[in-house]
């Protein structure tokens, strides 16, 4: 029984599985010699080196979170058995809502546009927002209504355009300890993913939980630019980075235990993606607590930068996409974000491996 | 085994120069519902948010973790095994984010995977100076679940949509001639149809009428409505389409009036003492779209 993090018991009356995923990812490419280049101060840092993020995309001007998510949730059911009709339930979970340019909307929720967009118009639909840990909440969210029979299937759509961030921050930042830093690393990026009722003898989404270590939740902020359009965000980025080493593997091995399963049985480790250096680190901490290491650990940001609440799943899709999974594979997401969330799903691979790169 | 709604609370602006964000109002309502519902806030598994106007605009993190935060409820650092946590996040559906809400905390709670969820709502003007129109009374609510065995609970729910473009919107965009200097600041503005508020209350009917015909209810058995207090006379004014007695509907106090997400729990505090069986839930919000639920006791 573990009671720290919310997700077990879990109803069981239905199993649930992750059944399609798509994305998005804009055309335009941008290099971090070329974002650091754009800083109006001389810095000093070699950011590359730092987080070992080669480039990120970058929303060009007919782009938005909208259409990001609307062209990902496409691409998610062009790969799926389901149409849009045959959705019950929407939930966007992005942390922009940029309809177009920077125009950013509160009301009503992007998942109805999302949703209309994609023929879902009968789906329930509303936003999340849990930081960058909003999709794999929202897919915590669809396994508990799947499992206790209230809904059939549904989707999780995110599109952020957030790289508006490190335009502003470029304006301000003058060396390795300045608070807005971290909106450097981030890249725009779509991702959408249908969960869905399963045999009741699949595996399928194996355990799902989730927690807030709400002590931590100032440590990163993001909110609207007091100088430019657009928003700018102020990170503690190493104290966010101390709690998630300390905090963090208890948690992963309070669930993993929950199941019965070591971490050296987990063929693929996906963790957030924020910088080549944090996920080694984060692998070595959570070898050094659990004493065994996960087969592979799955890194991207290297290629996308921080995609905020889409990482897991862009690099879900990738990895689908170069037949890196077999049927069977267990695959652990584990989401770390502002909040301080800890959010982490198994998923034990079914067909999804074949009919993910068969797009009809 | 079922869902209870065991406390709810709403604080509103008392005319103090300091206390009228969001996050105070939010924080406020939630200390008294726990106080109410004599509940200790590390018996908490669910904190959800439904707020949408808060301080500053802030976008990260979801204002549900600050809010346990303030509250001191499981902060962490270090968990440990044995220990107790909670999971907070932000849910927004316009008006009808507490019902969507309730939705989800029900599937927790009723089924003991979460013993006690809690469910807030807030709003305020986020920043007076750079916002167009802002139409809501500045609130906080929170709504206390527990779960019970025995018959009580939510009987169904029906969120539904009814897209229709320019009724009801609200965007931030970038002004040039904004700011005091006119050096330009992120605006909000706001723009409603003078017909949102008889959409909001043909398509409640609509979905009322639906959900009490798919849970086997009959209207005369409705007890209570609880409804959005926004659009201005929705409440009543669905009470009468619905041909339910004005003595069902709960009157909320004057500076409760136009109270935006909080809203269904400002009728549901000004209902307190009522002994109905069944209480109808319906929320209107842009879109449009309805959120309704039928709750038994």
């Amino acid at each position: 029984m573990i009671t720290w993090m919310l997700g077990e018991p879990r109803p069981s009356t239905h199993a649930s599985r992750i059944e399609a995923v798509g994305r998005e990812l804009p055309a335009r490419r941008v290099t971090t010699s070329e974002l650091m280049a754009s800083t109006r101060h001389h810095t000093n840092i070699d950011l590359e080196k730092l987080t070992g993020i080669r480039e990120h995309r970058a929303c060009g001007p007919d782009e938005s979170s909208l259409t990001l998510a609307i062209a990902a949730a496409r691409d998610c059911l062009r790969r799926s058995r389901y149409t849009g009709g045959d959705l019950d339930m929407v939930i966007n979970a992005s942390i922009t809502r940029y309809t177009t340019g920077t125009t950013h909307r509160f009301e009503p929720p992007l998942s109805l546009s999302i949703k209309e967009a994609i023929g879902a118009p009968k789906a329930i639909s509303f936003d999340i927002s849990n930081a960058c840990a909003g999709m794999l909440t929202g897919v915590f969210l669809l396994d508990d209504l799947i499992r206790r029979g209230s809904i059939r299937r549904g989707m999780v759509v995110s599109g952020e355009h957030i790289t508006g961030l490190g335009t502003n921050a470029a304006r301000h930042i003058h060396n390795i300890v300045s608070p807005q830093l971290a909106s450097l690393t981030l890249g725009d990026a779509g991702a959408a993913v249908i969960v869905d009722r399963a045999d009741p003898n699949s595996p399928g989404i194996a355990l799902a939980g989730f927690t807030t270590l709400a002590e931590h939740s100032r440590l990163c902020l993001g909110l609207p630019s007091w100088h430019a359009p657009g928003a700018q965000m102020f990170t503690r980025a190493r104290a966010i980075h101390d709690v998630a080493m300390q905090d963090g593997p208890p948690l992963v091995e309070e669930l993993l235990a929950s199941y019965g399963i070591e971490l050296g049985a987990i063929d693929w480790l996906i963790p957030h993606q924020t910088s080549v250096r944090a996920i080694k680190a984060g692998e070595h901490a959570l070898s050094e607590q659990l004493g065994s290491h996960p087969k592979h650990v799955v890194v991207t940001v290297d290629e996308y930068g921080n995609t905020a609440s889409t990482t897991l799943f862009l690099a879900l899709h990738r990895y689908l996409g170069e037949h890196r999974f077999a049927r069977g594979d267990k695959v652990l997401l584990l989401s770390v974000a502002s909040g301080l969330e800890i959010g982490i799903a198994l998923l034990v691979l079914d067909d999804l491996v074949e009919t993910h790169g068969d797009p009809n | 085994m079922a869902t209870r709604i065991k406390a709810v609370a709403t604080e509103h602006h008392r005319g103090r120069v300091l206390g009228r964000g969001a996050l105070h109002l939010t924080d406020a309502a939630a200390r008294s519902c726990l106080e109410r519902g004599h509940c200790d806030g590390a018996e908490l598994d669910l904190l959800i948010n439904t707020g949408i106007y808060r301080d500053h605009n802030l976008a990260e993190p979801a204002l549900a973790s600050i809010i346990q935060d303030d509250l001191g409820v499981n902060r962490g650092h270090p968990p440990k095994f044995g220990h107790h946590g909670t999971f907070s996040f932000d849910l927004s559906n316009g008006g009808c984010g507490v019902v969507t809400a309730l939705q989800l905390a029900d599937g927790f709670v009723g089924c003991g995977t979460a013993r006690f969820a809690l469910i807030v709502a807030g709003d305020a003007d986020p920043a007076p100076h750079t916002t167009r129109g802002y139409p809501f009374a500045p609130a906080g609510g929170a709504m206390l679940l527990e779960y019970v065995p025995g018959e009580t609970g939510f009987l169904g729910f029906a969120i539904r949509t009814f897209p229709e473009a320019g009724l009801f919107e609200s965007n931030m965009r970038w002004d040039e001639a904004a700011g005091i200097l006119h050096q330009g600041r992120n605006v909000v503005e706001f723009v409603e149809s003078p017909q949102f508020a008889m959409r909001c209350l043909d398509h409640g009917v609509a979905v009322a009428r639906e959900l009490l015909a798919s849970v086997g209810v009959g209207i005369a058995d409705v007890g209570l409505l609880i409804s959005s207090q926004y659009p201005a006379d929705f409440a009543t004014s669905l009470a009468r389409r619905l041909e339910l007695p004005s003595d069902r509907v709960p009157r909320v106090a004057p500076e409760l009036e136009r109270t935006h997400t909080a809203g269904p729990i400002a009728a549901l505090e000004a209902a307190d003492g009522s002994a109905a069986r069944h209480t109808l839930f319906v929320t209107a919000g842009a879109g449009p779209t309805i959120a309704a639920a039928l709750y038994r006791r």
